[in-house]
């Protein structure tokens, strides 16, 4: 079992490390500047001697992805429930909220500034505008999937609406729900960064566009690392609470034993 | 025993309320009374009736007549089934007993009074087994005892004491996906039987299950029921099923679907499952084949 699962994880180990390697093998061959190209040990070292500095943007910057995310699935949860148990809402406003998703963030985000400033709330109203449609559209769609025999069961045992929900569709949309989660938690990071762009003394975003613009081209590889790495750790820990969520409540790929569905 | 007393209260409950019936009702539900009736003396009341009960669907934007006045009933403590062929409309007419859907013409009746178009009244057991994969075999029978209006605490304690009684204890905790098909109907039996209502109707139970699981069924599901009495209304296309099972066989067929015949099953109780080596049970067999050949459907 877990010799097979290292396995699995020596091909892109070895791809990764040979990557890193050819990398860094061409900076020396041919000769390339640093703030043009820099090697990945310098980048390494860079971290290493910057590593406090970078620490800070970077908990700013997840705390505000993590507030943005935790309000914008809230308000998803809320709006695809919304929808499902009123169906007139739905028809009413789900192009409306189609159309929200067109919108640019480029251009929400200075519109934003205008109206709120650029304090916390408009990068948190950014945030949720973001993280809250992959939830809600896909828990919308898991909560009209519930299967047919258990829903036509409660009719005729005379479950109420609000039973019906509670007992069959909420618990059978929530893969769904993940799904929707894990889509969320791989944008919060990146949308928090972009915030930040509009308008902000903290964040890696901010400190992102310092190196940029000062062509330090080391700090702007460091930078990309740190955001990747906070993106991967965010989808991993949706990841996590998906599998033992939906494990618990035998709905996953762990399925216990074989055997048909009921 | 609290089910019991739970049922009581509830049959109750309904004596109490007048049945008073719409006057629309009454012009094509007074022929059919007088047939109801004469069964009637055969035994004490209805305790569920489908009186005059039609059905017509629109399909393909043409009219389908599923159901043609349909009037038949169940006594406290009988076993009757409906037999059919396949597609003759018994699916149709538990749906509208179950007050899911209303019927075009008729009335449902159950205890004397008019309940069309009202759901919860009635006690489910469908053909698959429609178990919560995510609840254990315990907390399916619990959640559906909760819904029919008793507290969770009971639910648990009713379900995991019955668990016990029919042998299926130790699954208690178990989850749906690691029983198999015929022990998750046996989960769908007990859940049914459990309900605190006062007919229980069974769509097909065994009809998804292999030929000897299904046979295996039938006779656990006649010890069951022996011990227990419940007013059961069964559909079933399996004919030997019927007369093994029941006190009555209603005979559906046709398009649209009437009651053929209503037959008394002579096979004294308790019943034993190797009942199909006699002569009348042949001799009944024989009947009601005769009786669905001629009305020009078979289903085998």
């Amino acid at each position: 079992m877990d010799v097979r699962r290292w396995r699995r994880a020596l091909p892109p180990v070895f791809a990764i490390a040979g990557v890193l390697l050819i990398w860094q093998a061409s900076c020396a061959a041919f000769g390339i500047p640093a703030w043009l190209l820099p090697d990945p040990w310098s980048i390494a070292l860079y971290m290493a001697e910057e590593a406090e500095l970078l620490f800070g943007h970077v908990a700013f910057t997840l705390g505000l992805a993590l507030r943005g995310m935790l309000l914008g699935v809230a308000a998803g949860v809320i709006c695809a429930v919304l929808f499902h148990l009123l169906p007139a809402v739905r028809a009413a406003f789900s192009p409306l909220l189609v159309a929200s998703q067109n919108i640019p963030l480029i251009a929400l985000g200075p519109l934003l500034m205008i109206w709120f400033g650029v304090g916390i709330l408009p990068k948190l109203i950014l945030l949720v505008l973001v993280c809250f449609f992959p939830v809600a559209w896909s828990m919308l769609a898991g909560l009209g999937q519930s299967e047919p025999q258990l829903r036509e069961y409660l009719a005729m045992i005379g479950a109420s609406r609000v039973q019906a929900f509670f007992r069959l569709e909420l618990p059978a949309s929530l893969p769904y729900f993940f799904a929707g989660l894990k889509l969320t938690a791989t944008y919060s990071f990146l949308t928090a960064m972009v915030a930040e762009w509009l308008g902000s003394g903290r964040g890696i975003g901010y400190f992102l566009v310092l190196q940029y613009k000062g062509f330090k081209t080391t700090g702007v590889f460091a930078s990309i690392f740190c955001i990747v790495a906070c993106s991967l750790a965010l989808y991993g820990l949706a990841v996590l609470a998906e599998s033992r969520v939906l494990g618990r409540l035998r709905m996953g790929g762990n399925r216990a034993k074989g055997g048909g569905r009921a | 025993m609290t089910e019991r007393e739970d049922r009581t209260e509830h049959a109750l409950r309904m004596g109490h309320a007048d049945g008073t019936e719409p006057p629309g009702a009454a012009n094509l539900a007074e022929q059919t009374d007088a047939a109801a009736r004469t069964g009637e003396t055969g035994g004490g009341a209805w305790l569920l009736e489908t009186v005059a009960v039609s059905k017509r669907y629109v399909r393909d934007g043409r009219p389908l007549h599923v159901l043609d006045r349909v009037t038949l009933g169940v006594r406290e403590g009988e076993f009757v089934s409906i037999v059919g062929p396949s597609g003759s409309g018994k699916s149709t007419l538990f749906r509208l007993i179950g007050g899911v859907e209303r019927p075009d013409e008729g009335r449902i009746r159950i205890a004397g009074r008019d309940v069309t178009g009202r759901r919860g009244l009635i006690s489910y057991m469908p053909q698959q087994p429609s178990l919560f994969p995510w609840l254990t075999v315990r907390q399916n029978i619990a959640s559906a005892l909760a819904i029919a209006g008793i507290d969770r605490k009971k639910a648990a304690a009713l379900a995991t004491e019955w668990l016990e009684r029919i042998g299926m204890g130790d699954t208690a905790g178990a989850y749906p996906d690691e029983l198999s098909g015929g022990m998750k109907q046996r989960v769908s039996f007990l859940r049914a039987l459990l309900m605190p209502r006062d007919v229980m109707c069974l769509d097909e139970p065994f009809a998804a299950l292999d030929a000897l699981t299904r046979t295996r069924m039938q006779a656990w599901l006649l010890k069951q029921w022996e011990a227990h009495r419940r007013a059961v209304l069964l559909v079933t296309h399996s004919i030997e099923e019927a007369i093994l099972l029941s006190d009555r066989i209603y005979v559906l067929g046709g398009a649209p679907a009437t009651v053929l015949r209503e037959i008394p099953v002579p096979l004294p109780r308790p019943r034993r499952t190797d009942m199909w080596n006699e002569p009348a049970f042949g001799r009944l067999r024989e009947d009601i084949l005769t009786l669905l050949g001629r009305s020009g459907e078979r289903d085998d």
